[in-house]
């Protein structure tokens, strides 16, 4: 008999599996701590600014959204003098491409261990999308969830929203 | 130099900062025969010119996802030639669902990493590879003589 499928919520088990990933991927890869603010939900649109930000579609059955992790210029190039070394000057390639294998690393373990739980996720392709100070805005009549992360007095953030289609944004607010 | 620093080996990942990570674990283990792709097409290329003039590689790392052609694909091309038997395929991938993971089994990876992954469990990686090597090519030095 196969696993009833979950519905995905912007409540506490979400916001620990994406505190865990990225937790993971950030410290692992990077041998840094970071440390997980508060979440944040809400309804409707809101906006990120960050300068440099990794995006993924997200769907389940009957339910859409995306997820972000956005990070300014300056966390990263805090970031990748840890990999690459600190004589190597750090690119805007560079910055685009530790984002986007952050993205990748982050989201895909956040999808792998909710399908392990029977949520039944799809991701889509990743985008990076770079520019100093440009805004992250999702349109949609859904909720949102943003967690912030804390790495060495800098802030970068995790936004995440969803829409099930022709319900009240309610439906998919949990509590945290 | 020890068994371990002669290794060759290539890291296939479209990800610079991967291909660097990787670089780095494997110099602090003294290797420093590593060669990189960034992509399946650029992997397959340098694995057969380095067969072809006799100094194959040891370990190739391969990324599940890269432009062109996959990781999964690089690994079917090479395990259909058994020239490439003693080559230890390594996949290194955010691709973490059990599925995939069979996949890849299936079609022969010798290891298969789940990034993120930290130095100290990459080296640990690393000395487990090695070890199916030399046993690989005692059992197959073995059964030629």
């Amino acid at each position: 008999m196969g696993l009833t499928t979950q519905n995905l919520r912007l409540d506490d088990t979400l916001s620990q599996e994406v505190t865990m990933a990225v937790v993971g991927a950030v410290q692992t890869t990077f041998s840094v701590t970071v440390a997980a603010g508060q979440p944040e939900v809400g309804r409707g649109m809101v906006s990120l600014v960050g300068d440099v930000s990794g995006v993924i579609a997200l769907v389940q059955e009957g339910l859409e959204g995306t997820m972000t992790l956005c990070m300014t210029f300056e966390t990263v190039r805090d970031l990748l003098p840890r990999i690459v070394g600190s004589s190597i000057s750090v690119t805007h390639e560079m910055t685009v491409d530790a984002v986007g294998e952050l993205t990748n690393m982050i989201f895909g373990q956040i999808k792998t261990q909710l399908n392990g739980r029977g949520y039944g996720l799809k991701l889509g392709i990743p985008s990076v999308v770079t520019g100093k100070g440009h805004f992250v805005s999702q349109f949609h009549r859904g909720s949102y969830m943003i967690i912030p992360f804390y790495l060495d007095g800098q802030l970068f953030q995790v936004h995440l929203a969803l829409y099930e289609g022709g319900k009240d944004s309610d439906s998919i607010l949990g509590s945290v | 130099m020890s068994q371990l620093a002669q290794l060759k080996i290539l890291i296939a990942d479209d990800h610079f900062l991967v291909r660097q990570f990787v670089r780095n674990t494997l110099q602090e283990a003294k290797i420093t025969n590593i060669q990189t792709a960034a992509d399946g097409n650029e992997a397959i290329d340098l694995i057969q010119k380095a067969k072809d003039v006799k100094q194959p590689y040891d370990i190739v790392f391969l990324d599940w996802n890269m432009p062109t052609i996959s990781g999964l694909e690089v690994l079917n091309y090479f395990r259909t030639r058994p020239e490439y038997a003693e080559t230890a395929f390594v996949m290194l991938t955010a691709e973490s669902e059990q599925q995939n993971i069979m996949k890849a089994i299936k079609a022969g990876a010798t290891s298969y990493i789940i990034k993120p992954v930290s130095p100290g469990d990459l080296s640990k990686k690393l000395f487990e590879i090695h070890e199916w090597i030399k046993r690989k090519r005692q059992k197959d030095h073995a059964a030629q003589s």
